[in-house]
């Protein structure tokens, strides 16, 4: 759905008025990016789609919020990422509830046998590691992984999008290469 | 820096993302000539070259459409709903609305007491108010209500024959409600920019279920055909367009050509 600048202005304004059939046109518009930003964040596509409705549903609660100035897909994502992160929290309390007292994951399990796999399985080994590896992380560092390692975001646009300062959101970085490190050791060229 | 001093870990990460700016001409070079650093550096970026992301499943040009279907009905209240902030409640506009509605009463009183002509119902009234003449003069909203009712016919022939098929293989229906879907979904914006809700609200639930249709794997199994078929009729959707489409005819004073001699016609009393 193409829409210039003046018309998506428009169509934002009339939303924040309340117009059901605006807001419905911004669904409609940035639904599909959501999508593919929320299954980068979750790594699941159900999860995915449970978090581009949350999203939508809260940026409707927040419209009345937006400042016009700003950009509404970066402002939706903003609000997509804080729902990966509520997500991914809810998950591991289960899991933490589940596991009790277990030794973190992320050092004990090992990677399977190199020998023999050809390149392909080799690959899908990889890519299952890693899946597990993030999932190994706790949900904010998950994010702030994922913005800067997939999404290209700064530390700066990290930050502001979780709510951190620059130092906290470094840090969140630092932690999870440092785990993956560990993780995909046996990976490495 | 010089070549007895190292980076730590996290500078080097911080090199890799691109965030030492200035500094990163200077770390450039002590890799260039310091082991050690080079050695961890070409280590952590090996490693984070395999982090590499999943191509996220294909969505299709109406996966927005279908959010909106899915999120429409859960839409909670707005947080500082535009009215309540500019204060529409406050005192003097509660004053003013009660002066409002006593003129109103007044007028509709007067016309009650004073007006002794029948007024002729027009034929493309709005729907949840059939008496209003206004509704007559647009020829616009006429041309509308006639197309939607053809529009109607067709996609209630679309939805019998999904739910009478008795093949497993649906592709001809998706094509067809695939085609209907667009038209539906003009027809409902058109509706709502006339002031007929009642239409617009059947034209959306049409589109729902052309959706749903849609994107039903085209050798559907017969449990899924089924489902379908239950949520169809759960929607009471064939028998809302029948009335409809009916209504609108009658309105029209158009008989309406129906393909469906199997089905029965029902009307609202």
């Amino acid at each position: 759905m193409q829409m210039d600048a003046t018309e998506a202005a428009a169509v934002l304004a009339r939303a924040r008025q309340g117009d059901g059939e605006a807001f419905r046109t911004l669904v409609e518009r940035h639904s599909r990016p959501l999508f593919a930003l929320a299954f980068r964040l979750t790594g699941n596509e159900q999860d995915a789609e449970d978090v581009v409705q949350e999203s939508l549903l809260r940026a409707y609660r927040q419209l009345g919020r937006f400042e016009s100035r700003a950009n509404f897909g970066t402002w939706l994502h903003r609000i997509a990422a804080n729902c990966a992160i509520d997500l991914h929290r809810s998950r591991q309390a289960r899991r933490d509830q589940a596991r009790g007292e277990q030794i973190d994951q992320a050092e004990s399990i090992p990677a399977s046998d190199q020998t023999g796999p050809g390149r392909l399985a080799e690959s899908a080994e990889i890519a299952q590691r890693v899946r597990e590896a993030l999932d190994e992380l706790s949900p904010l560092e998950r994010t702030a992984f994922i913005l800067r390692h997939y999404e290209g975001r700064s530390i700066d646009e990290i930050g502001k999008t979780l709510g951190l300062r620059t130092s906290a959101t470094k840090h969140s970085v630092f932690r999870a290469v440092r785990k993956l490190r560990v993780a995909l050791e046996v990976y490495r060229p | 820096m010089n070549t007895t001093h190292h980076y730590t870990e996290e500078d080097l990460i911080l090199h890799y993302y691109g965030e030492r700016r200035g500094a990163g001409r200077d770390v450039e070079r002590h890799l260039e000539s310091c082991s050690p650093c080079r050695t961890a550096y070409q280590a952590m970026a090996g490693t984070l070259a395999l982090v590499t992301p999943a191509e996220p499943p294909a969505r299709g040009e109406q996966y927005g459409l279908e959010v909106w279907q899915r999120i429409r009905h859960q839409l909670p209240e707005r947080e500082n709903a535009w009215w309540m902030a500019a204060g529409w409640f406050g005192r003097n506009h509660l004053d003013t609305a009660a002066a409002a509605l006593v003129l109103v009463a007044g007028a509709f009183v007067a016309g009650r007491v004073w007006s002794r002509q029948p007024t002729p119902v027009p034929a493309s009234a709005n729907l949840e108010n059939p008496g209003n003449p206004a509704n007559l003069e647009n020829p616009g909203k006429r041309l509308l209500l006639s197309v939607v009712a053809d529009h109607l016919d067709r996609s209630e022939r679309m939805l019998t024959d999904i739910m009478n098929a008795t093949s497993r293989d649906i592709s001809v229906e998706q094509a067809w409600a695939d085609d209907l879907l667009n038209t539906s979904r003009l027809y409902r914006q058109d509706a709502e920019d006339v002031g007929e809700p009642l239409l617009a609200n059947v034209l959306d639930d049409i589109e729902r279920s052309l959706l749903e249709i849609v994107h039903s794997p085209s050798n559907i199994s017969p449990a899924a055909l089924e489902q379908l078929r239950r949520r169809i009729d759960a929607a009471t959707l064939l028998f809302k367009v029948r009335v409809l489409s009916d209504e609108l005819r009658r309105r029209e004073g158009t008989p309406a050509e129906r393909a469906l001699p199997s089905v029965p016609t029902s009307r609202i009393s």
